[in-house]
């Protein structure tokens, strides 16, 4: 009897959560509406992962064969793109200055010169750095085509010494470096961005939107208090368990489709294995439930989330260590980033997802998620049996009255 | 006719100042929030540039020739060795532990084959699901194992009885001479902080004025809000946004002086133009918030758009990834955020530090943008007298 008419409250209480859920027009916005059309839009923009065909310069004051030849390589290359040559230096700034061009390649006029005689010669670059992406497309593509350019010139030269070949090659090539680079061949800029963005998409709304949840009944309530009396009737265990419930509901479909679904369909690395994102979503979602719902406890009006931690996104993708990495993250901050569950839910996922580690690989990231729930789960506990208690002694006291 | 004005915006003023005061939403929103990013990520990215890394190694070999590449890698700028590892398959672990992000594999007898010129390779693996870690520890040890080579080479050519000045013409007949325009450190800091910052000031921006005209409407106070400004629509929202204004251009000159004067980030030109730059920003991101808040007086809907629009401003800055190379269309969309405009002067200026002709239209995109209010200013003052939106 006792136990079935528990069962019986906390549905209640999440019918009424949904209930309330969907028919706050702000709420959906944030619940479902965002957590949807967020990842596909910036995966969308982020979509071409490298830069193709930038525009460079090119300023070739030795007008020889042997130049020719090296913008044309230059050229060749998938990402940037010769658009214009110049005479001078100078020139060829005014077209950068004037956003025509993105970089400058710069041959002097001794170079062919320099190449017949044997001597060594220089080609300069000049790259734009106001986006990082510019800066390291235009230097890696040049690097290569002089490499090439390096490694031909240099064979002739010893043949030229009277080494010829295998020793010649050996020469050339003594130890051959062989660089692999993994999980991520294309250095692709969704590849390494987009896991994390995806996670802190999760986190950020399940927290805004429950915070607009909590902070609308406290601002609609007579006594300002989170939870009315005519939902709850006295058990905080009950309503805590089925306001978790509905949200962790929703937020499982959503995960399947930001964490399985999105990689899948604009290409992201996924090669982690779906049982272990799955045994992750489980604390990841429930510790971000409860801190969340800690958290609305104290914003008074539906508003004053979003507000406040709106900026937080900008902070939470820093925190959570893939652009700076985490190694590099000073103490402070890494203490302060791991209260938030966002955290340790995108390295644990970009460790499954993008390098393919097991459960037992993320031991560190699996655990704090387990302890944060355990620590925001009694955290909420605290704050809404307080508020229950408030409304207790609100309703008491009217009754005095 | 302007005597009026003057006291309507007046006495607006001085009701708004009152209510700053009567919650602490408005100190938190405004002076706590900028404070806080600031110390944030000056101090997050005071490095620079990530160094020292934590890299491992496979020294399969433990020769003197393999211990010797394993010592000059140690003192590489971006990579510090943590680890030594057996196997590659620990290593590989290590990475997807996230330990390492990078490794080394040498492998058997690499000294012994190289003595015997059969050229053994050297294996270094790149972890680039971190891209900055991973292309940073690359360029180091790319640039070891060309250094390696390249002494290698000298020795047996100097045994070949090469000329000794023809030696270097041989061995590297192109040098690639890189320069980066105004940012010659490559300091990761200057690049994320210049937009970071004022992505976060008109995020703030956009939210404070969003809230103080919509809990007006909210709370039903409208109609004593535009009477207390003589019915003006013009007055209640000049009155009404301009501490706003002061504040954050001040919070936001103030984070100019940080980047520019304390940091001692590139600044090719007079630091003016960034207070401008600055000043604009925060008043194009205003006006955008009023039309926010015009097209739905409603306080929870202008808030939510008000940070999805903000957030996305962060994007189409136009500095993590630049927006010409983003699908058809993006490029017109990033004309509609005011911070777009603003890291186009920041280039000019701060960086490029080319004549302030080059940023005329973007300050005339910005000053634009103060005409847009226009629009809804009849829909928000019928509004704000017939109190007819749902409150919630």
């Amino acid at each position: 009897m006792k136990a079935s008419s528990i069962v019986k409250d906390i549905l209640n209480v999440i019918k009424s959560e949904f209930k309330t859920l969907f028919k706050d027009r702000g709420v959906v916005i944030m619940l479902v509406l965002a957590p949807l059309a967020y990842p596909v839009l910036y995966c969308s923009l982020y979509r071409s992962e490298t830069l193709i065909d930038v525009p460079v310069a090119a300023v070739d004051c030795s007008r020889s064969k042997e130049s020719r030849e090296l913008l044309r390589h230059i050229d060749a290359t998938q990402n940037i793109q010769i658009v214009s040559r110049y005479s001078t230096l100078t020139e060829a700034k005014q077209a950068y200055y004037e956003k025509k061009v993105h970089g400058v390649v710069y041959i002097p006029a001794d170079f062919s010169k320099k190449l017949q005689s044997g001597d060594q010669t220089t080609v300069s670059i000049y790259a734009d750095i106001s986006s990082f992406m510019y800066y390291r497309i235009i230097n890696q593509a040049c690097n290569n085509c002089v490499m090439a350019l390096n490694q031909q010139v240099q064979v002739e030269r010893l043949n030229a010494n009277g080494i010829t070949g295998e020793s010649a090659a050996i020469i050339s090539n003594p130890i051959p470096y062989e660089g692999i680079t993994l999980y991520n061949e294309g250095a692709g800029f969704a590849s390494f961005l987009m896991p994390a963005i995806l996670i802190i998409i999760l986190f950020q709304t399940l927290f805004l939107g429950i915070g607009m949840i909590a902070g609308t009944s406290r601002g609609e309530n007579r006594f300002h208090v989170l939870v009315s009396s005519a939902v709850h009737r006295g058990g905080t265990f009950r309503v805590i368990i089925g306001k978790s419930t509905c949200y962790f509901l929703l937020y499982a479909a959503w995960s399947f489709f930001i964490l399985m679904l999105i990689p899948r369909a604009f290409n992201l690395p996924h090669i982690g294995i779906p049982f272990d994102i799955l045994m992750l979503l489980i604390p990841f979602l429930l510790a971000s439930i409860f801190f969340s719902m800690t958290v609305s406890v104290f914003l008074p009006h539906r508003e004053t989330g979003m507000v406040i931690f709106m900026f937080m996104s900008l902070i939470l993708v820093f925190l959570s260590g893939v652009s700076w990495p985490q190694s590099n993250i000073n103490g402070f901050w890494k203490a302060f980033a791991w209260i938030f569950p966002s955290t340790s839910g995108v390295q644990a996922y970009i460790k499954i997802n993008t390098l393919g580690a097991d459960l037992h690989h993320i031991t560190f990231e699996y655990m704090s998620l387990w302890v944060q729930t355990a620590i925001y789960f009694a955290t909420t506990c605290w704050a809404y049996y307080w508020q229950i208690n408030k409304t207790k002694n609100n309703l008491l006291k009217q009754s005095e009255v | 006719m302007f005597n009026n004005l003057y006291t309507a915006i007046k006495q607006t003023l001085t009701r708004e100042l009152k209510r700053m005061t009567s919650r602490p939403i408005y100190f938190i929103s405004t002076i706590v929030i900028m404070t806080f990013s600031y110390v944030f990520f000056l101090t997050f990215f005071n490095e620079g540039q990530p160094n020292k890394m934590p890299v491992g190694v496979v020294d399969l070999d433990n020769s003197s020739v393999s211990r010797q590449f394993i010592r000059n890698l140690e003192v590489m700028q971006h990579s510090h060795i943590v680890m030594r590892l057996n196997s590659h398959k620990e290593a590989r672990e290590e990475m997807q532990r996230g330990n390492i992000y990078a490794f080394v594999e040498i492998s058997r007898n690499f000294a012994k084959e190289a003595v015997s010129n059969r050229r053994p390779p050297i294996t270094f693996y790149i972890n680039d699901g971190y891209l900055i870690a991973g292309s940073l520890i690359s360029k180091d040890i790319t640039y070891l194992s060309m250094v390696t080579s390249i002494g290698m080479q000298q020795k047996v050519l100097r045994a070949k009885g090469v000329e000794e000045s023809r030696i270097m013409g041989i061995l590297q007949p192109v040098v690639l001479d890189t320069h980066l325009i105004g940012n010659p450190w490559a300091n990761y800091g200057t690049y994320l902080l210049n937009v970071i910052l004022p992505g976060v000031l008109q995020l703030m921006v956009l939210m404070m004025t969003v809230f103080p005209i919509g809990v007006e409407y909210k709370e039903r106070t409208s109609k004593e809000w535009l009477a207390n400004s003589g019915n003006s629509m013009f007055a209640a929202l000049t009155g009404k946004l301009l501490p706003y204004t002061v504040i954050f251009t001040t919070l936001g000159i103030i984070g100019n002086l940080l980047l520019y004067k304390y940091m001692h980030y590139p600044l090719n030109s007079g630091i003016g133009w960034m207070f401008l730059a600055t000043f604009l920003l925060v008043l194009a991101s205003q006006t955008i918030g009023i039309v926010f808040i015009g097209i739905t007086p409603v306080l929870r809907d202008g808030v939510t758009f008000a940070g999805l629009y903000g957030m996305l401003g962060v994007t189409f800055a136009g500095s993590t990834f630049p927006i010409e190379q983003m699908p058809a269309g993006s490029r017109i969309f990033s004309e509609f955020f005011p911070i777009h405009h603003y890291f186009n002067i920041y280039v000019n200026q701060a960086l490029n530090g080319v004549g302030i002709h080059y940023s005329l239209l973007s300050f005339v995109a910005l000053l634009s943008f103060t005409v847009l209010p226009l629009i809804v200013f009849n829909r928000l003052k019928k509004a704000a007298i017939n109190q007819n939106f749902p409150i919630k």
